[in-house]
């Protein structure tokens, strides 16, 4: 699956968003999936829940450790990727594509403000 | 930042993230923790392991000496062989969990980095009149492990001489490469492999001379790879799975423990007496989960609905795409049986999740 980079949206700690229509879609960046090493289990939240931006609305499993994911926009869930539930490694191979995390809809685009386009977010974690 | 092994500048060399382990900055990963494990398990794997412990004791009451010190009788233990064991305290708690190797002259220990110290006062303060000479060799000596069905090839190639050819658990000084070595055929994997203790102005050297037999796919392990290849060959971590607060027969050790030794030693009564009456309050049990979660160090460990324990050491196995763990069972909430196959759960994030006792390690080779 190929994306526009020009629309994707990362955040200091490591999320990524595209809009696609009235959907969100959500997953963590490249650069987080190489600092997490091999994924080996996401656990991702009920269809339908709702939570706030920063809050933790899964945790993803490596090898070597569990870290909690957060929300980067408000809003409710409406889908899981239900793929990685069998092949957590899609989320290593392929994260801005088919390694996606969830989507959701009743969110706030007033939210994005903070957040940076891809090639800026490089820049972010070239310098970090 | 700890401190630096004499193998660091190869480490950054080879791009490693480090990181600080007891006191040390080791190698956390190379490449990947899976791709490493997995290829200790189908070729070898070349690990710095230098930061152990290496105390050597000689003199001519060096058996008497060790023998009291430790549960396992070593009164049978040949020249050029090594038996896993460990330190007790007066209250059958352990100090530290070492391997003894038997040269011809004397006996080498190697404890972990962790514990030089205390194993040392401990050594010192147990030394009474017995005539041994105690000689901490932790500094000059570095330590390589080369791990993996493939290891014994590799050597070859180094040149092993064909009398030195050991058997598992065998030990002898010899060279590789021309490189001065102790080699023992011992390791922390649950493979075939060695580890090799050379001076620390040769330890590059030997390294790089490893790394240079790139034919039998010959790679670099991190500690990370390291952790989740003993935790499937369920081999315990000191400091994790067991402490001075610890006792071998708790930690599952009993293979370690002589029962009819006679000599003494610290602890003897309150280990044998728990051998005999079964009067312990916790026990390591091993446990692989039953749905996809990732057990980790100091979750609880429920068995019906009841908080029963903690889990000690936790992860994913690569080699099974499970989640394995090592913990502690109040033993009245199990009513004394261990047996294979008991359902228990772990907590995770606040939800129980399904997990099941297993007698067997986790990974068992059948290695020669």
């Amino acid at each position: 699956m190929t994306i526009d980079m020009t629309n994707v949206l990362c955040t200091k700690s490591h999320e990524y968003f595209v809009k696609e229509g009235d959907i969100l879609k959500i997953g963590l960046t490249d650069f987080a999936i190489e600092q997490l090493g091999d994924i080996v289990f996401v656990e991702l939240p009920e269809v339908d829940s709702k939570f706030k931006k920063g809050e933790v609305f899964g945790t993803i499993e490596s090898v070597k450790a569990a870290s909690e994911i957060y929300l980067p926009v408000s809003g409710k869930i409406v889908e899981i990727n239900e793929k990685i539930q069998d092949e957590p490694e899609l989320v290593n191979e392929d994260c801005f594509g088919e390694g996606w995390l969830v989507k959701i809809t009743d969110f706030d685009e007033s939210e994005f403000t903070k957040a940076m386009k891809y090639e800026i977010y490089k820049g972010f974690v070239e310098n970090a | 930042m700890g401190r630096k092994t004499f193998l660091y500048e190869e480490h950054k060399r080879l791009g490693a993230k480090m990181f600080d382990f007891a006191g040390w900055e080791m190698p956390l990963q190379y490449t990947s923790v899976k791709e490493e494990h997995l290829n200790v398990r189908s070729n070898s794997g070349i690990f710095d392991v230098s930061h152990m412990g290496q105390v050597f004791v000689s003199g001519k009451d060096s058996l008497a000496y060790i023998q009291n010190l430790v549960p396992r009788d070593l009164a049978d233990l040949k020249e050029g062989k090594a038996v896993y064991s460990t330190l007790v305290n007066t209250n059958g708690g352990i100090i530290d969990d070492l391997i003894i190797y038997k040269l011809p002259d004397k006996y080498l220990l190697i404890v972990n980095a962790s514990r030089v110290e205390n194993d040392l006062n401990w050594l010192l303060e147990s030394k009474n009149n017995y005539d041994v000479v105690i000689d901490n060799q932790s500094d000059n000596y570095s330590m390589i492990a080369v791990q993996g069905p493939k290891s014994s090839e590799i050597l070859d190639k180094l040149g092993l001489k064909k009398e030195n050819q050991l058997v598992r658990f065998g030990v002898a000084e010899t060279s590789l490469a021309g490189i001065d070595v102790i080699l023992a055929r011992t390791g922390y994997t649950g493979e075939d492999g060695f580890e090799i203790l050379v001076k620390n102005e040769d330890a590059s050297k030997l390294w790089n001379e490893f790394l240079d037999k790139k034919d039998f796919g010959l790679k670099p392990v991190g500690y990370a790879a390291r952790d989740t290849l003993r935790l499937e060959a369920s081999l315990l971590l000191y400091g994790q799975d067991m402490d001075e607060k610890t006792s071998p027969v708790e930690a599952s050790l009993c293979w370690t423990i002589s029962k009819d030794k006679k000599d003494d030693y610290p602890g003897k009564q309150v280990i044998l007496d728990q051998i005999k009456n079964k009067n312990y309050k916790k026990k390591l049990v091993r446990f692989k989960m039953l749905d996809k979660s990732v057990p980790r160090h100091d979750y609880e460990i429920y068995i019906e609905n009841q908080n029963a324990g903690q889990v000690t050491s936790g992860g994913f196995s690569p080699c099974s795409s499970i989640g394995i763990g090592l913990g502690y069972v109040d033993t009245a909430k199990i009513a004394n049986t261990f047996a294979d196959g008991i359902k228990i759960d772990i907590m995770i994030r606040g939800k129980l999740h399904p997990a099941q006792i297993t007698k067997k390690p986790f990974y068992n080779k059948n290695y020669t």
